[in-house]
């Protein structure tokens, strides 16, 4: 042992459940268990690079960097995604392919389908205007707010646990999607039609603020602060979809009574339909909604604090 | 006969090089087809770009003095000064101009002023130091698939296709889904980047198994100087895949200072500004004083010496993320801990030989760009100009010419051959095994070599050929993803490489740059400084050299000490 590195303990082995599926022979999965010589600092990486060397010489896992530049090598340690290259082995693993993705074999998922929306969102920068040559007029304090998204490898990490996503058919990006897309749309020289991109496309206001997708990101973006709320707020402002009409009904609701009335913001948002019309008659008998309430337009004590505290704080932005 | 598709411009590779030859090829009007053996981008060692050099090339002296550290520290002598001028004027005029066109972000200050790596070599960066690189081809990938360019992604090229005079095109493999075709192109560009994956401890990537080389010495190109090769000096020992985290010996942005090695007894033996303040990426200095150490027991090629910044004020290092992250990710605290670290086989001066006025080869239809060819060490810069000219040229010549057909006998040869090594048993050599033998052999032929360990590694690789590769088997016969198929692949490729690289280091009789043999100490200008050319024709191998015209610069002495040159 050096003077200058840490003293520890070696544990002596890891043991690992793989995960194996040929799709194309397989009709389900199956594990396989190996027992791998423990080596100093080592990764999760290190662990599938012995497997191959050793004992399972065919198995099929993505890296490309091992370095957590290309973001190709995320997988399911334990139920959690984890950079491979990045993460350190634990002495019990199983390991999965990325939950979500369609599988190609073994740990390799199909990119394909985040690239094809991807390509769907305009993902260059479309210039306001022409450009004039190197170097352009810009600041660090005008791309500031995009830094931390910028940091993005799309490692899909996030993707495969998002909620909404895991919803057959839910129409939603997806939050590495909504990254790339806050990044143009933040930035001062875009001038793409990001609103009804991120409104109408990704439909960004399906997201439900759960953070899970911040709590897996290995590059610690704040994914819901900076990338998808101001894309909210882009998309509010420009006010066309539902997701929109939805925000500013509950902002209107809550600043006219100065509590949530869910009759009225459903009326707001939807509109009066025959859906809507049955949707109230079962929740009247519920006492999910007051009609009365709803209708008399009465506001809660206080409710006059509430509006002028609203009307402060559109100053203050 | 399998599926063909025809083309005017085939580009092989998906690295700065490949990605600028896509872009400017299609710029030109020709119908450009793109295969990559990973993910384009996000593959091969473009992604790893740190800072990029920014020189003034305004005034001849200052244009000199960039060429200066191109010529003398970089590519020891052995570049072409010609293209050094061209592609330096390039740099500067146009490629930071294309990528910020498309949006990349080249750091400012608070006043929008472009923040400067200010050393011997100026130097920008995007978005911020040590992440250049996923910015730079993150952008190049989105504009490549906004136009609708063909591009097929984690397909490896096999063979190129020749009609006996011409390169017409080439056959792939789509590992994803084991299927075999073939490309008939007008042009072909080789842009395989550089082949790292070649010793024990190497700062490349599976993919990274010198598949173009291989494949222009089986059709009959030159190599040169494929020995010319590099070896990091401050890579992280451990963990094992981590060991392509490399401690910059240039200078952190906003200072002068860089890490320093230390022996096994705690004594600095190397820092940039005291023992290579002629190059700012003094990286064949940084190995040859460390054999120095090796030989005295101070340290070994494998750890035993260690590199950090506990010179430096933490704050500054911290500022810079992946320095700090791989610090906090070791559990070391950067401003107090030194982190061990061992050799890694890096990237290579050598190359095909070309013509780098075209990017042409010998053989007509054959391109090259980036860091596979002879004429430059490599970065992301000087490989986005070889793109654009071969580029250009293959498109132009393309657009003029008409398509050969391919051969049916060759292509059903060629799907032979790799459909060949799909063969499951229980017993055998596994191809990993062979893989890791190779690299192995190039591993112990080390930095210190000489006749007997040439003779040893030649020998090690004909029986890697021998022994080993006739009795290559599976696990499984899966078409789709069967990593063990891919390795066979990568075995025939390596041991083509390997064995050039071993037969061009024995004709080299003389020590240059990163290059050191024990039996010839010195430095040889006189004989040396020429491309040390092989190439095999009809299983024979060739040597000849050719001259480098040296029109701006040449070494002041024509012989001396290996270790008394400082480049």
């Amino acid at each position: 042992m050096s003077p200058f590195s840490k003293q520890t303990t070696e544990p002596d082995k890891v043991r690992v459940r793989l995960y194996r599926f040929d799709p194309a022979v397989d009709r389900t999965p199956r594990y396989e268990a190996y027992e791998v010589p423990h080596t100093p600092r080592m990764r999760i990486m290190d662990v599938l690079n012995y497997v191959h060397e050793n004992m399972a010489v065919d198995f099929g896992y993505r890296w490309l960097c091992s370095a957590k530049k290309c973001g190709t090598c995320a997988v399911n340690v334990n139920g959690s995604p984890k950079l491979a290259c990045w993460e350190e082995a634990e002495l019990e693993m199983t390991i999965e392919p990325l939950s979500g993705m369609q599988v190609i074999r073994d740990l390799v998922t199909s990119r394909d389908a985040f690239e094809a929306l991807l390509a769907t969102l305009s993902p260059t920068l479309v210039r306001k205007a022409e450009y004039r040559g190197f170097p352009e007029p810009l600041t660090a304090i005008q791309l500031a707010p995009t830094a931390h998204l910028r940091d993005c490898i799309q490692c899909l990490a996030c993707q495969s646990v998002c909620p909404v996503l895991k919803q057959p058919d839910s129409g939603f990006a997806g939050p590495a999607l909504l990254v790339a897309l806050s990044e143009l749309a933040q930035d001062p020289r875009d001038g793409g039609d990001r609103a009804r991109l991120a409104g109408e496309v990704a439909q960004v206001f399906k997201c439900v603020s759960c953070y899970e997708c911040e709590r897996v990101c290995p590059v610690d973006i704040p994914i819901v602060g900076e990338a998808i709320e101001p894309l909210k707020r882009l998309v509010y402002q420009a006010g066309v979809v539902p997701g929109a009409r939805h925000a500013r009904a509950f902002l209107d609701v809550v600043k006219a009574r100065g509590y949530l009335n869910a009759a009225v913001l459903a009326l707001k948002t939807k509109g009066l339909t025959l859906n809507a019309l049955r949707l109230a008659l079962r929740l009247v008998p519920r006492g999910k909604i007051d009609l009365g309430k709803a209708f008399l337009k009465r506001g809660a004590p206080g409710a006059k604090v509430i509006s002028k505290t609203y009307e402060s704080s559109e100053e203050v932005k | 006969m399998v599926d063909v598709i025809e083309t005017d411009v085939l580009v092989i590779g998906g690295g700065a090089a490949g990605t600028n030859a896509v872009l400017k090829a299609a710029d030109r009007g020709a119908k450009v087809t793109m295969v990559v053996k990973g993910l384009i981008g996000k593959s091969g060692c473009s992604i790893f770009a740190s800072h990029l050099p920014y020189h003034d090339v305004s005034t001849k002296e200052k244009d000199l003095d960039r060429l200066r550290y191109s010529v003398r520290y970089y590519n020891h002598y052995l570049t072409d000064q010609e293209y050094c001028i061209r592609m330096g004027a390039y740099m500067r005029n146009e490629f930071f101009g294309d990528l910020e066109r498309l949006g990349v972000y080249w750091r400012r200050d608070a006043q929008g002023r472009l923040m400067a790596i200010t050393s011997r070599v100026p130097a920008i960066v995007a978005h911020k130091q040590g992440a250049s690189g996923p910015i730079i081809m993150d952008k190049r990938r989105r504009e490549i698939f906004r136009r609708g360019i063909p591009v097929y992604e984690e397909c490896a090229v096999t063979s190129l296709l020749t009609d006996g005079e011409r390169v017409v095109g080439a056959t792939v493999l789509d590992y994803r889904r084991g299927k075999f075709f073939a490309i008939a192109a007008k042009s072909t560009i080789l842009a395989t980047g550089h082949s790292d994956y070649l010793a024990t401890r190497a700062t490349g990537t599976r993919e990274q198994s010198a598949d173009g080389i291989a494949m222009a010495l089986r059709v009959g190109a030159e190599l040169a100087n494929l020995e010319i090769q590099w070896w990091h000096a401050s890579d992280v020992l451990e963990p094992k895949a981590w060991m392509r985290f490399h401690l910059y010996p240039n200078p952190l942005m906003g200072t002068q200072e860089t890490s320093r090695l230390y022996n096994s007894q705690g004594e600095m033996f190397y820092e940039q500004k005291t023992h290579s303040s002629g190059s700012s990426a003094p990286y064949t200095e940084q190995i040859r004083r460390l054999s120095r150490e090796v030989l005295a027991g101070k340290a070994r090629w494998d750890g035993g010496y260690y590199s950090g910044y506990d010179h430096i004020p933490p704050e500054i290092t911290k500022a810079h993320q992946h320095q700090a992250k791989v610090w906090s990710k070791l559990g070391l605290d950067v401003g107090k801990d030194r982190i061990e670290c061992g050799i890694t086989w890096h990237m290579r001066q050598g190359g095909i030989n070309v013509d780098t006025e075209r990017m042409e080869t010998k053989l007509p239809g054959l391109y090259v760009a980036g860091g596979l060819g002879c004429h430059y060490l490599g970065g992301v810069g000087p490989v986005s100009y070889d793109g654009k000219v071969a580029g250009e040229a293959a498109a132009d010549a393309a657009v003029a010419g008409g398509r050969k057909p391919l051969s049916e006998q060759a292509v059903a040869a060629e799907e032979g051959r790799v459909f060949g090594f799909l063969r499951a048993s229980g017993d055998g050599v596994r191809p990993i095994q062979a893989k890791l033998r190779i690299r192995e052999i190039m591993w112990e032929l080390g930095y210190v070599k000489n006749e007997q360990k040439f003779n040893a590694a030649l020998d090690a690789l004909q029986a890697v050929r021998r022994e080993l590769v006739p009795q290559l088997s599976l696990q499984s016969t899966s078409r789709s993803w069967n990593t063990g198929w891919m390795d066979a692949l990568d075995v025939c490729s390596m041991l083509d490489a390997c064995e050039a690289t071993v037969r061009s280091g024995m004709n080299r009789k003389e020590s240059r740059g990163p290059f050191y043999r024990d039996d010839y100490p010195y430095v040889d200008n006189e004989n040396w400084m020429c491309r040390n050319i092989v190439s095999r024709v009809n299983g024979e191998w060739r040597s000849r050299t050719q001259p480098i015209p040296t029109p701006y610069l040449t070494p002041e002495k024509s012989r001396e000490p290996f270790f008394e040159a400082d480049y």
